[in-house]
């Protein structure tokens, strides 16, 4: 019996991307973070970059294989860092999708959000998305609350800036579009 | 349309960035700056052996007496505070604790079976590990 094994060009589009964001990833990873719990999170600048170059589809299978990916290779697989990984990148790309959907429904196109704003929107649902699921399933005190107003600013602040990154690649690099 | 150098913010981004601004600040009059009740005790829960706990209010001052498994103790409500005045056990712990007054606070005299607890709307301790 013969086994064909085919990969596709879109196949190879994601893998380049995933190799690529789990390379930020590992990267930044070794960094210390100057507050717990807060991270420049470069990594999500690949999964906007191919959001808004090739649609949330391969930005779900970049950001998956990126969280698997990622914490396989970090030693961190299925640990609590693992879930809150999930959870963040999960709920920023669901908060995109839906900021999206009116534009694409109402064929509003030249109006929808560029990188920075949709950068942003992915900063503070990754963060909050975190925020919720450390506080229901790690810490369900509601002292963690006074907390989350630090984490949103910097969420503001390190949205705003991987959104100025994501739109300076995107005019550097150019791609098909398909 | 704003261009800043190669950085092109679209007019949906600046409303995006001021609503974000806007929810931040938000959270942060409504995490920090609330003068709510948290933590605020309203009732005083003393517990005998495995009886179930009776509640006194906080509101009114009196001095309790009650007897213990080896002897009498007195516990005193004063201006929302509770605290254990007299003890006929040995090791005094209780007595020396003090003053309990926020929600979740604790203690106990443990030869006389008894333990007074504060009891609030929202308790500020997720779990006692010794205060001593």
């Amino acid at each position: 019996m013969k086994l064909y094994f085919t990969t596709t060009h879109a196949d190879h589009k994601i893998a380049l991307l995933a190799a690529l964001a789990i390379t930020i990833h590992i990267i930044e990873s070794a960094f210390p973070s100057p507050l717990p719990g807060i991270k420049p999170g470069l990594a999500n600048v690949i999964t906007l970059f191919t959001f808004i170059k090739y649609g949330w589809k391969t930005a779900l299978q970049v950001s998956l294989l990126r969280v698997i990916i990622s914490s396989l290779l970090l030693g961190t697989f299925l640990s609590p860092t693992f879930l809150l990984s999930l959870s963040g990148a999960l709920l920023s790309l669901i908060s995109l999708i839906l900021i999206q959907l009116p534009f694409r429904q109402f064929s509003l196109a030249e109006y929808q959000p560029g990188a920075v704003g949709y950068a942003i929107v992915a900063s503070i649902s990754h963060m909050s998305g975190q925020f919720l699921v450390a506080w229901y399933f790690f810490i369900p005190h509601p002292g963690l609350f006074k907390l989350l107003p630090i984490f949103i600013t910097f969420a503001v602040i390190l949205g705003l800036v991987s959104g100025i990154i994501t739109q300076l690649l995107i005019n550097q690099i150019q791609c098909e579009h398909n | 349309m704003l261009t800043i150098g190669k950085v092109i913010f679209k007019v949906t981004d600046i409303i995006i960035l001021f609503a974000a601004c806007i929810l931040t600040m938000q959270l942060y009059s409504i995490f920090w700056f609330d003068g709510s009740q948290q933590g605020k005790a309203e009732t005083l829960l003393v517990q005998f052996a495995d009886n179930p706990p009776a509640e006194y209010s906080l509101n009114e001052d009196r001095i309790l007496q009650l007897e213990g498994k080896i002897g009498s103790i007195l516990i005193e409500i004063k201006q929302g505070k509770a605290r254990f005045i007299h003890s006929s056990c040995r090791n005094q712990f209780c007595v020396f604790h003090g003053w309990l007054s926020v929600a979740g606070d604790s203690t106990a005299c443990l030869p006389n079976r008894i333990s007074i607890s504060l009891k609030g709307t929202i308790s500020d301790y997720d779990a006692i590990a010794g205060s001593q």
